[in-house]
């Protein structure tokens, strides 16, 4: 009896503690989503008030009526980017993974090594010759220098896909061998149909950081239609620092889409978590 | 059918030589196992002549064709795998397709020969099934099915039937021998399962740490071991190997009881008996003793294993159930009918 009411108490105690971290987790979310219906008044209001009275749907419309900050333009600006960059993510990687994770062949473990090295290089480090060698192209203010290199593959997800190649048998691609086929088509025919599931988890991991995106638009892109919602919101932000309903209504929107995705696909994210080992 | 002939071939990975230099030739027609312990090399030689593994030095002649280089679809091999290999993702008529598809055979001609063959291994009812849908015995099916559609000059089959239970086993090993008859198709087989080797062989190859200690057909395998390796792989339960001597009055234990058999000059040898060459002995013929440690009754016959005196230990195999208990003194009487002598060097000496 004794062991089994504390076993309840633990339980308790353990729940009470995960919904009150989770609590400070969720609170800031809370705020932008009941401060993008509310007016700038009743932001301030002190007391501070937990829900807006009343709900102030019109916000929504009036901000994608804004000539400053056209959100519906942006918002395709980043399924463009994000889902662009999510496709030749999955290609481009799991070709390199195919290399790195099924076949054999001479220096494979040191151009791995150094592929993985790739990962501990910051962005910034490399960001100014690349600028500028965009720049001499002229191809700044376009997205080609935010989506060309993910045609090259990206070392974290090449590390991250490999993992699920070395899974997958290898007498299948031996037997592929044997009936003829290259390996190209080993790749794209018998062993991407046995790790779909890890492809979809690169998509989508791909999707949310490239949604998330901020410092490499920020820099490249010019003009305030061609802006994804990361940095069109900024922009936004850093011109009309009054309006903070407006604000809140689209940090909501640019959030939302990725929140939706993850309560969706939540499985998927913690088996990609649990893979690479960053869980 | 084409033969395959094997020249000087040899495997290195780094620094490990894994094949050690192997000089066959497997007839057409023939089939021929691979045999031997695990890492021995069996499945990596095996692999080598699908063109699987790089062949490091030496040369590989499929159908009189040098196919060294050859990449495994131009070989004209085909080969069965373990787990069987079948593509998860496409349904068994797919998985027999495949190569056809890749080799450019007009679409109803692969249809036909699917049928065709699909009907031969009494597959049929598979043919829309996915490899996942299918018991381990109809996917090793499915997987043989595959490999004959190809009409290939030679089959390879990497343990084929290792994954299988013990009935089933036994049913695809003779349907395989089935195979082998009606095809008469050139097959290598690769198993650990000394029953699958004696059962399926035309030769044996046995192989040992990346050599080849023996080729021989099963009876010579079994009866006329090459060296003491052989011996003591061959054969279950293991063949007993005594340490002897060639005296003048013949073979002599260390016991001094002369056997008799072959002369010397005091020279020290192995004598190799085979289980069932040791007999239980009334006392006054008895030439070595040993206490029973175990007993297995396995009902048409009974396995003792015994240690004599000098800690040698023995088997021996008795027909029917053997009336010895485990802690019981047994005297044995040694048939030399069969026995093999090796030399110091451990290599058999020639017998008669």
């Amino acid at each position: 009896m004794k062991t089994q009411r504390r076993g309840w108490m633990g339980m308790l105690g353990y729940h009470a503690l995960m919904l009150a971290i989770s609590a400070i987790f969720l609170l800031p979310f809370y705020w932008m989503a009941i401060s993008a219906f509310k007016t700038n008044a009743e932001i301030f209001s002190n007391p501070v008030t937990w829900f807006p009275d009343p709900i102030r749907w019109d916000n929504v419309t009036a901000l994608l009526a804004r000539d400053d900050f056209p959100v519906v333009r942006q918002f395709f600006n980043s399924v463009f980017y994000a889902g662009t960059v999510a496709v030749l993510v999955v290609l481009s990687c799991s070709l390199a993974a195919y290399a790195f994770g099924c076949l054999r062949w001479r220096g494979r473990d040191l151009v791995f090594g150094l592929t993985v090295c790739a990962l501990l290089m910051p962005t910034i480090v490399t960001f100014l010759p690349i600028y500028i060698a965009w720049s001499r192209l002229g191809l700044t203010g376009t997205y080609w220098p935010l989506i060309t290199p993910f045609l090259f593959g990206d070392a974290f997800f090449i590390f991250m896909l490999r993992q699920f190649f070395m899974g997958v048998p290898r007498e299948l691609m031996d037997a592929a061998r044997l009936d003829g086929a290259s390996e190209f088509r080993i790749w794209w025919q018998i062993v991407l149909p046995q790790v779909r599931t890890a492809l979809v988890i690169v998509g989508l991991f791909a999707l949310v950081y490239t949604w998330n995106e901020f410092f490499l638009p920020l820099v490249y892109l010019r003009e305030r239609e061609d802006l994804p919602l990361s940095v069109g919101l900024f922009t936004f932000q850093s011109q009309r620092a009054a309006e903070w309903a407006a604000s809140m209504m689209g940090a909501l929107l640019t959030a939302l889409p990725m929140v939706l995705l993850f309560l969706f696909t939540q499985r998927l994210f913690q088996r990609g978590l649990s893979t690479t080992g960053l869980k | 059918m084409g033969a395959v002939r094997l020249s000087g071939v040899r495997k290195l990975y780094g620094a490990v030589e894994v094949i050690k230099g192997v000089d066959l030739t497997v007839e057409a027609g023939e089939l021929v196992v691979f045999v031997g312990p695990s890492g021995c090399g069996k499945s990596t030689l095996l692999r080598m002549i699908a063109g699987l593994e790089d062949v490091d030095y030496g040369r590989v002649e499929i159908a009189g064709r040098d196919v060294t280089e050859a990449p495994p679809a131009r070989r004209g091999v085909a080969m069965v795998f373990q787990n069987y290999a079948l593509y998860p993702h496409m349904t068994a008529f797919d998985n027999l397709a495949y190569g056809l598809r890749r080799a450019g055979v007009p679409r109803d001609e692969v249809t036909r020969s699917v049928r065709e063959t699909a009907a031969m291994l009494q597959i049929t009812e598979l043919l829309a099934r996915k490899p996942g849908a299918m018991s381990g015995g109809q996917r090793q099916r499915v997987a043989i099915g595959r490999a004959i559609i190809r009409k290939p000059e030679v089959f390879l089959f990497d343990e084929p039937l290792s994954n299988l239970d013990a009935a089933l086993r036994v049913e695809m090993r003779s349907q395989i021998a089935r195979l082998h008859h009606d095809l008469q198709a050139t097959m290598i087989f690769v198993t650990h399962d000394q029953v699958e080797a004696m059962t399926l062989a035309d030769r044996i190859v046995v192989l040992n740490a990346g050599r080849v200690e023996q080729i021989g057909t099963p009876r010579e395998v079994y009866h006329a071991p090459a060296n003491l390796f052989v011996a003591g792989f061959i054969g279950s339960p293991a063949m007993n190997l005594l340490p002897a001597t060639l005296g003048p009055a013949g073979v002599t234990l260390p016991s001094g009881i002369v056997l008799g058999g072959r002369r010397g000059a005091g020279e020290p040898v192995t004598l190799g008996l085979r289980p069932d060459r040791l007999l239980l002995a009334e006392e006054n013929e008895t030439q070595l003793t040993g206490l029973a440690t175990l007993v297995e009754h396995l009902g048409d016959e009974s396995i003792l294993h015994l240690v004599a005196g000098d800690g040698q230990k023995l088997t021996v195999k008795l027909r029917g159930d053997a009336p010895v208990r485990i802690g019981e003194t047994v005297g044995l009487r040694l048939d030399l009918g069969g026995a093999c002598l090796f030399g110091a060097d451990g290599r058999a000496l020639p017998q008669g």
